[in-house]
């Protein structure tokens, strides 16, 4: 019996990881899983950001605090243009060692709107 | 008229910490890696800038805000003076270089404050906005400021750096500090370090 339950929660669980990407959102997804290494202390989005993005994260360098990037669980995120432009750029240039291109950052985005 | 004392070791420490940890501030203000360098360069701008403030009531003769602080005529007249290849020398600062002082030290303090609340999180995106809009208003200031200060070297004929170093500049003997007041430079570094652990913690 106990172990029929737990096989009916661990089949909730999955179905709830289950709501399928989209391709976009995928590549999203890689990408912000990427190891890009350029940097040592912060090696990848996923230094501060943590491997999940509905939870919050912590600055690999300050140790404060930085809430969730995913739009579920975050409400505020992507709503202010400029914000967002302000953080691709600064981030991507020291984690990434570049510019993002405009195709990473929508790919980002989408991971970000739809992961939950 | 001779090499005569006139800034005091707080003036000329301070001052020189300032002028770094301003420049490492700057220059590490939009890098998350930088970010606790950021961090501590402000705390120090902040504790100068807080500590000349009493020393500008209760400082040598020419640290001093009724020494140095000047209305807008006596601003007008050294300006006119600077403008002729002419101007009038001062043994401590010319009035516009006064109001210079007297803007970079304000600032200093705001810009460290509105730094500081965004590091916390406190007063949101408006606050980040205004702490970088003071912060280029102080460039500017600054730049202003260096202006001043090679122009006035060149007319007087007198090294104003070197003299922010050794803190000796032409005047009477009568018109000299008696004292360069090391224990105020110790109060002084023991401030910053305060300053610097409770930005820290
Ligand atoms: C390398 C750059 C700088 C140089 C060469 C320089 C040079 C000087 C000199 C020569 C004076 C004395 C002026 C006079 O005799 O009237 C002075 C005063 C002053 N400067 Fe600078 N300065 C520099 C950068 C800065 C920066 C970045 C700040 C602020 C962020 C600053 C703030 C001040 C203040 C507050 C005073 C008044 C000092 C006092 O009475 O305590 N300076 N500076
Ligand atoms: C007077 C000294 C300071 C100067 C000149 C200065 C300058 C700047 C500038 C120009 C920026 C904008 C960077 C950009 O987005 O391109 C910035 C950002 C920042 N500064 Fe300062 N700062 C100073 C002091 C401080 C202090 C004392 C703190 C914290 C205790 C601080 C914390 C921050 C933080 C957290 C950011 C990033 C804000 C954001 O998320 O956009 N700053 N600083």
């Amino acid at each position: 019996m106990r172990s029929l339950s737990i096989l009916g929660l661990l089949l909730i669980s999955l179905n709830s990881h289950a709501a399928p990407l989209s391709p976009p959102a995928q590549r999203g997804e890689a990408f912000f899983h990427q190891r890009f290494a350029v940097n040592d202390k912060m090696p990848a989005c996923t230094a501060c950001h943590t491997d999940n993005p509905l939870k919050p994260g912590q600055h690999a360098i300050t140790g404060k605090t930085i809430q969730p990037l995913a739009v579920s669980a975050n409400g505020e995120r992507f709503s202010d243009p400029a914000k967002v432009e302000k953080w691709f750029g600064r981030n991507c240039k020291e984690v990434v060692g570049r510019a993002c291109t405009a195709d990473e950052k929508a790919d980002f985005v989408a991971y970000m709107r739809e992961v939950r | 008229m001779q090499k005569i004392l006139v800034w005091d070791w707080p003036v000329r420490v301070g001052h020189w910490l300032m002028a770094g940890a301003f420049c490492l501030a700057w220059l590490t203000a939009d890098s998350e890696s930088y970010r606790l360098v950021h961090v501590f360069a402000g705390a120090v701008v902040l504790g100068v800038a807080s500590f000349r403030l009493p020393w500008g009531f209760i400082g040598t003769r020419y640290a001093r805000f009724v020494e140095f602080v000047r209305g807008p005529l006596s601003v007008r007249d050294y300006l006119a003076g600077l403008l002729r290849l002419d101007p009038a020398h001062h043994v401590g600062h010319n009035p516009a270089g006064g109001w210079a002082i007297v803007l970079l030290l304000g600032l200093g303090i705001v810009t460290a404050l509105a730094g500081w609340a965004t590091y916390n999180e406190i007063g949101g995106h408006l606050l980040e906005e205004l702490h970088e809009g003071l912060a280029t208003t102080m460039l500017l200031v600054v730049i202003v400021h260096l202006a001043g200060v090679f122009s006035g070297s060149l007319l007087h004929g007198e090294n104003l750096v070197r003299a922010m170093f050794t803190g000796k500049k032409q005047g009477h003997a009568d018109e000299a500090i008696a004292s360069a007041r090391p224990l105020a430079l110790v109060a002084l570094l023991l401030w910053l370090a305060a300053a610097g652990w409770l930005v820290a913690s």
